[in-house]
């Protein structure tokens, strides 16, 4: 077992850009989609402008996954009739790529014909032409490809007879879920082991809502709960690893604990491809340590009032009952002499090439 | 939170397009070449989709005295479309489709984008593809999907002599590899359908799209021949206008509202004074649904193309445009709607 | 806490039930699943005689009905959906623990939900697939319950979610956050 190191100050892009998922002082389950790609202020920034997201992490997070994918790689699937599916959500991801960050993107139809397309990464330093549709003219399968350029976990739903399944994907930061055991079941089925009482009809109207979606709407919901240390893999598949660390959060200093007990969101889209009429779950996570959420006093405030609320079997569910009271008792009681207020929020650039 | 609007997935984009080329070699269709007003790319659609072209209200006394909206299947390319092209059967006098027949190149018209219904499925070993008259129209764009991605398919069209929409892009799909069979009269068709629905092979998804009497022949046949029910799909645009109905009545917002035959239950509640939102009054676009119940005994008819089966079963919503309640004895009123 | 019925694990792996037979069905593959000398044979054998006799107007040849343990039940089925036409149906009959698996197996060769009758006789044992190490164990742990894993030997809770894709039961360690923790390594 790997020992978890305390967290380095966060880079200030993280927090300016940080998706705060909080707007009441009560979190329960609902169906709280609302259209995406509009951006929503913060007060120290602001989200939500772009489908996907590019930030400082970007290179330590491809390369994580790159890991994550070498050491197991089940966390790639895709069933042998999402091939249509994953080149149209590769074009989707390089498109919404290049309309979030075009200083560093680009993505141009060289030839009507095929289509032919030339891709340009400048922050990986990719330069690729293909033509949708053959394999031969890129370095790996669509899907594949395109998860190594974006920081977001990618599913794919093949709709058939009423019906929403996960028949591929590409998952390496799934939040206490495992994607290759969930390959190819329904949406139901997936969503199937949310507790009762407070998901009631939720996850069914959620269904009804992703099987009316139609090509050019996106939508866009968030989901949280906390995560100690700043550990992107929490799939169950490494339990064993990370489960031991909900203990130990308990007996270590408050300091400590500030640093490493993190909200963690994530910023979910939903969108239908055109080509399949296959649907395209991106999930976006971001991290940030309490000692963070305190720097801002609405968010301190908001999130130690919601986690002192939140109900016996939600908290169990998202597995931090044993530790949430302390997170709330740690925000209420910490003051802004302890954690100095932020700057003023700068107008600073991400640093991907830290 | 988005409200209930946003939850249902109805915001759709207003395209404003211009006529740029027109077609009326086969008689009787026509078919037009839309581009988008300012020169821009149209969004890409999923083969077998739909745009709702709004027809603007006739003269005072016409036959079409409101505006009204009429649906569309996409026939071109779709995943990087330069153009819309749909092709229009000329209904009846003074309808949506004479409008369109009357239009000229250079004429701007208005569309909510695509809407897909008609999807092919991935998982589907085979297509195959029963299309009649202008009916077609969204199997074209599934064939030419499928000839691109290399996908087994077979399109059976059965269409009158000499009448054959889109039969110059049929015979381009099948130099590219596709299978397509033209059939000229109903009898030929009736003798080759149970053929050709007990030899193909597992994992065949079967599409039909025509009138309704075409249609019930080639579902009824799948049925016989032990289709499940999750390989059959239908689309059921270029269906005959729906019939008058009984008369019943509705209760709703404290009082009874009479809805003769002949008149759908949205014009009723207009003329009681009671606004529904709505839009293409013939049950494609979803505007007009409003809350239901159905009392002890009673039925509720949906005919709409927009609820799906589970949703028609449980009977909670209706679209007033085109849903009616069958007349029931005893109940106060034979269905309630909720505003 | 989990509300079993809109859980993955299908009402017929809870507890024993006999599906509906589609008459429309125009061919069919029956197997009646269970090793030779398996104490659930001969229920599995009445389900598959009440198909039968629902079916005994049907020509001669349109149904094959077969007696085969699960593995051999996969590889025949395999081969009969390759050969048929649309109109078939797939009757199995059997344990829940071989219906999934089978079921699996047929679902991956193209049959979609409404081409499967299920008959199970008895659902007291179920496989287990370890999310840490991937191995499988078969146990008659109920739902939630434990057992131990046949590859890395972590206790597992025994999930109530199950693949439609392998079968298997998804189990994970029951015990992880009891074990031993190291304090975190000061900031560099």
């Amino acid at each position: 077992m790997t020992a978890l190191s305390l967290p380095t100050s966060t880079a200030a892009d993280l927090l300016e850009g940080f998706p705060f998922p909080f707007s009441h002082d009560s979190y329960r389950y609902s169906t709280n989609v609302e259209p995406a790609r509009s951006p929503v202020a913060t007060p120290v920034g602001q989200w939500g402008a772009s489908v996907v997201t590019v930030d400082s992490e970007y290179h330590r997070e491809l390369a994580e996954r790159a890991v994550l994918l070498e050491r197991d790689p089940s966390r790639y699937g895709v069933l042998p009739h999402m091939e249509v599916a994953c080149w149209d959500a590769m074009l989707v991801l390089l498109r919404e790529l290049a309309s979030a960050r075009p200083d560093a993107f680009h993505l141009d139809v060289v030839d009507a014909e095929g289509p032919t397309y030339r891709w340009r990464n400048d922050l990986l330093g990719i330069e690729q032409t293909f033509v949708v549709g053959r394999r031969e003219t890129l370095p790996a399968e669509p899907l594949a490809w395109a998860c190594q350029q974006v920081q977001e976990d990618v599913v794919l739903l093949d709709q058939r007879s009423g019906e929403l399944y996960g028949d591929a994907g590409v998952v390496t930061f799934a939040a206490d879920w495992s994607f290759g055991f969930d390959l190819g079941m329904t949406f139901l089925e997936i969503h199937g082991p949310v507790p009762r009482v407070h998901a009631e009809g939720v996850i069914p109207r959620a269904r009804e809502f992703i099987l009316r979606l139609q090509p050019g709407q996106v939508y866009r919901r968030t989901n949280w709960t906390l995560t100690v240390g700043r550990r992107l893999d929490v799939a169950t598949e490494t339990y064993p690893e990370w489960g031991p660390d909900r203990a130990m959060v308990l007996h270590v200093d408050d300091d400590a604990f500030g640093h490493l007990v993190h909200l963690r969101v994530e910023v979910q889209h939903l969108l239908r491809l055109p080509e399949s009429g296959a649907v395209m779950f991106l999930i976006r996570t971001h991290l940030l340590p309490l000692a963070d959420i305190a720097r801002v006093p609405a968010w301190r405030e908001r999130t130690a009032a919601v986690l002192t609320e939140l109900p016996q079997d939600m908290a169990d569910y998202k597995g931090i009952a044993a530790y949430r009271s302390r997170a709330a008792a740690w925000l209420r009681d910490c003051t802004s002499t302890t954690t100095p207020a932020p700057a003023s929020p700068s107008a600073l650039a991400p640093e991907e090439s830290r | 939170m988005a409200g209930t609007t946003g939850m249902s997935g109805s915001v759709r984009e207003r395209l404003r397009l211009v006529v740029v080329a027109l077609d009326d070699s086969v008689p009787g269709i026509r078919s037009l070449v839309l581009a988008d007003a300012g020169g821009a790319p149209l969004p890409p659609f999923t083969p077998g989709s739909h745009v709702v072209l709004e027809v603007p209200a006739g003269p005072p006394g016409s036959a079409r005295p409101r505006p009204t909206a009429n649906a569309y299947s996409l026939t071109g390319e779709n995943a990087h479309p330069l153009d819309y092209r749909i092709s229009v059967l000329r209904a009846r006098e003074g309808g949506g489709s004479a409008w369109v027949h009357d239009l000229a190149v250079g004429d701007r018209v208005t569309a909510l984008g695509p809407r897909s219904g008609f999807a092919p499925v991935q998982r589907a070993a085979k297509h195959l593809l029963l299309g009649a008259g202008i009916g077609v129209t969204p199997l074209v764009s599934h064939l030419r999907s499928a000839v691109r991605w290399g996908r087994d398919a077979e399109l059976v069209h059965l269409h009158r002599s000499g009448a054959g929409a889109h039969a110059a892009d049929l015979a381009e799909l099948a130099a590219r590899g596709a299978r397509v069979t033209t059939v000229t009269d109903r009898e030929s068709f009736t003798a080759l359908l149970d053929d050709l629905l007990r030899t193909q092979p597992f994992g065949t998804h079967l599409y039909c799209c025509g009138p309704a009497g075409f249609m019930e022949l080639v579902t009824a046949a799948a049925a016989r021949s032990g289709w499940p029910a999750s390989r059959v799909h239908t689309e059921s645009f270029g269906v005959e206008a729906l019939d008058p109905g009984a008369p019943f009545q509705v209760a709703v917002a404290g009082r009874t509202v009479e809805v003769p035959a002949g008149t759908s239950l949205l014009e009723a509640l207009e003329d009681a004074g009671l606004a529904v939102p709505n839009l293409c009054r013939q049950g494609v676009c979803g505007e007009c649904r409003v809350s239901v119940t159905v009392p002890e005994g009673g039925r509720l008819v949906h005919r709409d193309l927009y609820l799906d089966d589970d949703e028609k079963r449980a009977g909670r919503c209706a679209m007033a445009c085109v849903s009616r309640a069958l007349p029931t004895s005893g109940a106060a009123a034979d269905l309630e709607v909720h505003l | 806490m989990i509300r079993l019925e809109s859980s993955s694990v299908p009402t017929w792996a809870i507890a024993p039930e006999v599906g509906t037979l589609d008459q429309r069905g125009r061919t069919f593959s029956l197997v009646v699943i269970g090793d030779p000398g398996s104490r659930h044979l001969p229920a599995a054998r009445a389900i598959a005689e009440a198909w039968t006799a629902q079916l005994a107007a049907r020509p001669a040849g349109a149904v094959v009905h077969r007696e085969l343990p699960a593995e051999a039940a996969v590889a025949v089925l395999t081969a009969d959906l390759h050969r048929a036409l649309v109109g078939h149906r797939i009757l199995l009959t059997g344990t829940a623990r071989d219906c999934l698996a089978v079921r699996a197996a047929v679902l991956a060769a193209g049959a979609e939900d409404d081409e499967v009758v299920i008959g199970v006789v008895d659902a007291t044992e179920r496989t287990v697939w370890c999310v840490h190490c991937a191995a499988t164990t078969v146990t008659t742990a109920a739902l939630e319950g434990e057992t131990s894993c046949s590859g890395c030997s972590r206790r597992l809770v025994v999930h109530p979610h199950v693949s439609r894709r392998t079968g298997h039961h998804l189990g994970y360690m029951a015990d992880a956050e009891e074990q031993p923790w190291s304090w975190p390594e000061p900031r560099a």
